[in-house]
């Protein structure tokens, strides 16, 4: 084990710790609102680890829905993790099997994000990994489970509570708005999830509309190319 | 721990690792056909949208205009599209949603 590359990337995690904290208590205010104990709560946060796939299925669960939709849900929005382990193993060669699962089952959007930056340049690459995403899933399980004692002791009623969720998803939406593109599969979506919810009895609508709205997206791509 | 929230947590930890892990264990000289990497590009924006637009416009199954969500979401719309902060969204939210409750 390299120390400094450990530290470099314990060092590099802090913008991430800033990031997860807050959000990593909303997530365990909103988890014992919708009936999880402070344990399911660092459970949680611990096993499955991924900040949208986690809303979710707490939203799913206030509603519900049972484990099997849940679970395929979180499969399908973690999908996306496949491209940025492959771009991840371009850098990760010759280390063994045991350690390799560790490191992908600690990547998320904001360490991968972080990492591909640093990783070409650094030397000892599974120490810096190690460091940054250690210090990163600390704050997330440590945020959540102190939002879920905060939320025992002050049984948080009104101040817009019920909003917060709506809120961070509209933003993390707004995030993946990059182009033109991503504009328009956003509006086909949303009239697709209102006419699918309304339509459809039960909750696939927001399997249908992912489903759909991607596919449009690859179409509506292939023609502007083919025009441009 | 009830057993439905264990079988949950295990099965969701399952599906959130294995796309993180198997393209970092094999994968790692495979170049991805186009098409997939089309696809996937548009996922987290569609799902994310169809979680997000029926709080605005249903009620249940029902298709009714939620005017608190919704006039609580145009400045949030705005302020993550300028500022691009997760933490900001959340608080300016809350807090517009909070006063609307005062005036609806």
């Amino acid at each position: 084990m390299n120390k400094s590359g450990f530290r470099e990337g314990v060092g590099d995690a802090l913008p991430i710790v800033l990031g997860y904290l807050p959000v990593g208590m909303t997530f365990g205010i909103l988890a014992r609102k919708a009936g999880l104990t402070s344990f399911e709560v660092g459970f949680m946060s611990l096993f499955v680890y991924a900040g949208a796939s986690q809303f979710l299925a707490i939203e799913m669960i206030s509603m519900g829905i049972p484990p099997f939709s849940i679970i395929l849900a979180t499969f399908f929005i973690n999908l996306r993790h496949i491209l940025m382990s492959s771009n991840f193993s371009i850098y990760l060669r010759n280390i063994r099997l045991p350690i390799l699962g560790l490191l992908s089952a600690q990547m998320t959007d904001e360490s991968y994000a972080v990492a591909i930056s640093k990783l070409p340049g650094v030397t000892s690459r599974a120490p810096y990994l190690l460091g940054l995403q250690m210090t990163s899933q600390l704050a997330w399980v440590g945020g959540s489970v102190a939002g879920a004692f905060f939320s025992s002791l002050t049984e948080g009623t009104g101040w817009g509570l019920p909003f917060a969720l709506p809120a961070l998803f509209i933003c993390l939406l707004v995030l993946q708005i990059r182009n033109a593109h991503h504009f328009w599969v956003m509006v086909i979506a949303g009239v697709c999830s209102v006419f699918f919810k309304w339509a459809i009895a039960g909750n696939w609508y927001i399997l249908l509309t992912a489903l759909l709205a991607s596919g449009m997206g690859m179409m509506i791509e292939r023609v502007w190319r083919k025009n441009s | 721990m009830r057993e439905s929230m264990l079988i949950l947590i295990l099965g969701m930890g399952l599906v959130t690792f294995l796309p993180r892990f198997i393209p970092m264990a094999f994968l790692s000289r495979w170049i991805f056909p186009e098409k997939v990497k089309v696809g996937l590009s548009y996922f987290p924006v569609a799902i994310l949208s169809a979680i997000v637009f029926p709080t605005f416009f249903t009620d249940g199954n029902q298709v009714e205009i939620q005017f608190q969500y919704l006039l609580a979401a145009l400045p949030v719309f705005l302020f993550a599209w300028k500022v691009k902060s997760l933490w900001g969204s959340v608080l300016l939210g809350m807090a517009v949603y909070w006063l609307l409750g005062f005036i609806l």
